[in-house]
């Protein structure tokens, strides 16, 4: 009788009060998940183009146990004609979790893929699988706005506690747009519930969630005219070098639509050919795009590079003066080429040593004369407040714009508050002096702009002092290949500036590329009317850094584009000739590459 | 007398517990088969054990057992060589690591054995029944012992340890109702306990010094150390076990209805027909359909009990209390494995295991049974 009520007692316990946790191992046992990667979008260019799609691939993967064995390493290395480190390395980089086998190439050659096929006994851990990779039919071009794709990474899974829906071994964007809209590009994976039985063989199909492929994003870029701004930027390169400025090497441009902040085109030099991040990103390779050497490649230097502005931010300054009422179209400023506003022990260089004579406001932004916003410069010093400062920042220097794009900068408009906090370390440097407010006047000093940021600004003059959220998605598609999402213009900064003051300053940048002007030369020729800027900032150290920036058709803006080299010499020379063949591209204009002989700053 | 009569000396009740248990094993063996590709075949199989089980049983029955009690040389003969019989050339095989089946033409036939349990019982109560319900002396208990050791030494060297183990419970139930002293168990305990030390430590030494798997076989071993810590092994032999849990467990209450036990049919559960015949209960029939396994068996044992009472001679008793024994041995060492109670041996369910010698074995004992109770006190003439 004991015995059985033993044996009773015992039951209970297990089947009706720990009934439901052995109900649970038991549904573990019978039931595997097994998933589908849904294809991920593709990513095309304003006119449906495909800047990125996706192909199938044969690839080797292996796991960790090949790492045990040398002689099928060598076999395999020979194989594939791939050193054994480099295998040794993509398997053994399999964290501890996941077991999953690693790529260890793709595009194998089909000899190689029929040899495993044929010899899998002499290859244990070793697979060939249907891979898809992402496909970039334009090559590297908007590389750096496309981004390229990885593998996810064990912070990404970590994230949020391990709900982001990601399992090892997926491939997420990792910069550009592919990861800026990695959300709407992944799509859901597919799930299908197999009830095994013991020896793991599928019996039934318990539930069947199919893959949800990944949307296609369409971005503003207009694949043609981006190809005009890389080639002009760099024939830009090529340029600056002939011209002895051989240290030229990093640039950007972007060409924005003023009135909706539309990004058509956007390039940046050094850059990268996205295709080595396929498959994972080899140790080598990935060393090659971070070293210092490389100039990295990387790095979006349209919206990460921070440059001193130079004479590009002479319209800032000028509509900030005429806003408050430092200046006005006809007041007339002396210049003798060496200013001593502040007196003779801390003169200042106009960069025409010879001196520009008696300049109108307006002749100072043709010629670009460094006396008349010295003076513009050292009256705001003079008034105190930073009203200067405040109306930069009105035209988002200073701020992010909000691109919709990874890793934006924020540039610097610098104040006394800045220079305090900045120099803490160094009381005699903390005070701001006029020579600061005056160097900001034309762009030099303590300020730090991107070329979005100047882009941007130019924009704002064109788009009657409104500066537009530049952004880079034009349309999300949903499977039937209508938008199910499309970006609608928003204004950044609503910079409030008077009609009439931006009208005089687009008159005065309109006289910089007519003859006689600063861009003269650059646009001689050109069937419609441009408002330009040229700009030549010194950085310690470094050659002179290349700028220009410019709005087209001046009576009816429609784009403005900004070309900016680092260490390319004078910018209306170097930058101009660029600014102008992508305008010309956006205005369906001839594309011609002209030899530009200004001097000017 | 004529056949009415002797109807009438049958003992109903047992009869219908029996059939009961026997219409519940042939159902669960039916549905822990139905997945197999042989299953059919296997079904039919134990129905046919079941059919011939009943001419034993009739057997059993009609035989007067006082007659046994007077063979007792012969029968430990008969004993020892039902044991030894698969070992003799030609008539042997060997099933997981045990010589205990005879065959022919290696086609499995019968396990000895099996049958060699009943006798044993009887050799065991004939010579308790001539101590006349006391045993005091030491000598008494040692020729008891001693009796028991020829076919327990014997099944040990196939080795049987789950059919050695019936043994030792089946002649522990008879001599205490042959009235053996307590402070001889108390001494047997003792001893057992160091024995059982003893070989175990002897078994590792003997293995080291000549390199093979001597006395008790590793496999064996590892079912008893796996019982203390399933996770020990968990995929190897710890993996019966778990998956043997998981499947009563997950049975809950009401079970997952008959044919529905996804342990059992999807292979995680290993012999879900013969060994681990419960576990599919417990999982297609639940804690219910559980409870209703233990009560037959609880009537079953009340009966045979009962029956062992209104024996008319000392002999008769322990007949009875050797099966009672057997039974109640196998049922909780099964039982108790599947649900981790107890180490996991080869050790069927009574009356609900699938395996025709250890049907036909259980239906003879039911025909001892009802031998002793035709002919109980008070019943005179046969």
């Amino acid at each position: 009788m004991g015995v059985l009520g033993l044996l009773l007692a015992r039951l209970w316990t297990m089947q009706v009060l720990y009934g439901g946790e052995y109900a649970s191992q038991a549904d573990q046992n019978r039931v595997r998940e097994v998933t589908t990667v849904a294809p991920r979008g593709r990513i095309l260019d304003r006119k449906g183009r495909e800047l990125v799609t996706n192909r199938a691939t044969m690839a080797v993967v292996a796991d960790r146990s090949v790492l045990e064995n040398p002689a099928l390493l060598n076999r395999l290395s020979a194989l594939l004609s791939m050193p054994v480190a480099d295998i040794k390395e993509r398997v053994s980089s399999v964290r501890e979790a996941a077991l999953a086998p690693r790529t260890v190439m793709i595009d194998v050659p089909k000899v190689a893929v029929a040899y495993l096929s044929e010899h899998a006994t002499q290859f244990p851990g070793v697979d060939v699988q249907v891979q898809a990779v992402r496909e970039y039919p334009l090559g590297a071009s908007a590389a750096h706005v496309v981004g390229y794709t990885g593998e996810v990474s064990e912070s990404d899974l970590s994230a949020s506690g391990g709900s982001t829906g990601y399992s090892y071994g997926d491939i997420v964007g990792k910069a550009g747009a592919e990861a800026e809209f990695e959300k709407v590009l992944q799509g859901d994976r597919g799930r299908r519930l197999l009830e095994v039985d013991a020896t793991g063989r599928p019996r039934r199909v318990i539930q069947d969630v199919e893959a949800v492929p990944g949307r296609d994003v369409v971005l503003t870029i207009d694949s043609t005219v981006q190809k005009v701004a890389e080639k002009a930027l760099a024939d830009a390169m090529t340029d600056a070098h002939r011209k002895g400025f051989t240290k030229a090497k990093g640039g950007a441009a972007v060409a924005l639509d003023v009135n909706t902040g539309e990004v058509l085109a956007m390039a940046s030099l050094p850059t990268y050919d996205p295709k080595v991040f396929l498959g994972g990103v080899s140790k080598k390779n990935w060393a090659k795009l971070t070293a210092k050497t490389s100039d990295y490649p990387l790095t979006n230097r349209a919206i990460m590079g921070q440059y001193p502005a130079a004479s590009t931010f002479k319209a800032i300054t000028g509509l900030a003066a005429l806003e408050y009422g430092m200046t006005t179209p006809g007041s007339t400023y002396d210049c003798q080429g060496w200013w001593t506003g502040m007196g003779e022990e801390w003169g200042k260089w106009c960069w025409k040593h010879g001196g520009h004579g008696t300049e109108t406001f307006k002749d100072g932004i043709k010629d670009s004369c460094d006396v008349v916003f010295y003076e513009i410069g050292h009256r705001f010093y003079k008034d105190k407040g930073e009203k200067f400062q405040k109306f930069s920042r009105r035209f988002g220097f200073g701020e992010k714009s909000g691109i919709d794009l990874p890793g934006e900068m924020s540039g610097r408009v610098p104040d006394a508050k800045w220079k305090a906090a900045y120099n803490e370390d160094y009381p005699e440097y903390r005070t701001w002096l006029p020579g600061d407010t005056v160097n900001m006047a034309i762009g030099q000093g303590d300020l730090l702009v991107t070329p979005l940021q100047i882009g941007n600004a130019y924009a704002g003059i064109a788009n009657d002092g409104k500066i537009l959220e530049p952004h880079v998605m034009k349309q999300v598609l949903g499977p039937d290949g209508k938008p199910v999402l499309s970006a609608k213009p928003k204004v950044a900064f609503e910079t409030k500036t008077d009609k009439g003051d931006l009208a005089t300053m687009t008159s005065s940048l309109v006289s910089v590329t007519e003859e006689g002007g600063t861009g003269a030369s650059v646009f001689r020729g050109f069937p419609m009317r441009v408002a330009g800027k040229s700009g030549t900032a010194q950085v310690t150290g470094k050659d002179d850094y290349a700028w220009f920036v410019g709005f087209a058709p001046a009576e009816k803006p429609r784009y403005a584009v900004v070309v900016a080299i680092e260490q390319g010499g004078a910018g209306g020379a170097v930058a101009g000739p660029a600014v102008r063949q992508i305008l010309a591209s956006l205005l369906g204009q001839p594309v011609e590459h002209v030899t530009a002989s200004d001097v000017s700053r | 007398m004529n056949d009415r009569s002797k109807l009438w000396f049958l003992n109903w009740p047992l009869i219908g517990v029996v059939v009961l248990l026997s219409v519940y094993g042939s159902v669960m063996v039916q549905s822990a088969t139905s997945g197999m590709s042989a299953g059919p075949a296997m079904f039919k199989r134990h129905l046919f054990g079941l059919a011939v089980g009943l001419v034993p049983l009739a057997v059993a029955w009609m035989f007067d057992y006082r007659k046994l009690r007077g063979w007792l040389g012969p029968l430990v003969m008969f004993d020892a060589l039902l044991i030894l019989s698969p070992h003799i050339p030609g008539l042997g095989a060997t099933a997981k690591g045990a010589t205990s089946w005879l065959a022919i033409g290696g086609f499995r036939l019968f396990q000895p054995s099996e049958p060699a349990k009943l006798v044993t019982i009887v050799v065991i109560a004939a010579v308790i029944a001539g101590f006349k319900g006391r045993i005091k002396s030491g000598r008494e208990l040692a020729t008891v012992l001693g009796i028991l050791a020829v076919p327990l030494g014997l099944i040990l060297l196939q080795p049987d340890l789950g059919t050695g183990m019936v043994f030792v419970a089946i002649t522990a139930g008879m001599l205490l109702i042959g009235g053996l002293d307590a402070k001889w168990f108390v001494t047997l305990g003792v001893i057992g306990v160091v024995l059982v030390g003893s070989v175990l430590g002897l078994n590792g030494t003997l293995d080291k010094s000549m390199g093979r798997d001597v006395l008790i076989k590793d496999y064996q071993l590892d079912r008893l150390l796996v019982f203390v810590d399933p996770s020990l092994d968990p995929k190897g032999a710890g993996y019966n076990l778990e998956q043997s849990k998981i499947a009563i467990g997950s049975g809950e209450l009401t079970g997952k209805g008959l044919g529905s036990g996804t342990q059992s049919n999807l292979r995680f559960l290993p012999e879900p027909h013969t060994d681990f015949i419960f576990s599919v209960t417990g999982e297609e029939l639940g804690f219910l359909g559980a409870v209703l396994l233990l009560g037959l068996y609880l009537a079953l044992l009340v009966i045979a009990l009962e029956i062992a009472a209104q024996s008319r001679d000392l002999f008769g008793s322990l007949i009875c209390a050797g099966v009672i024994s057997m039974w109640t041995f196998q049922i909780l060492e099964n039982i108790g494995m599947t649900i981790g109670l107890m180490p996991i041996t080869g050790i069927p369910l009574p009356f609900m295991s699938f395996g025709s010698s250890f049907m036909v074995t259980n239906m003879m004992a039911v025909g001892m049974l009802l031998s002793v109770w035709t002919r109980r006190q008070g019943v005179s003439g046969i």
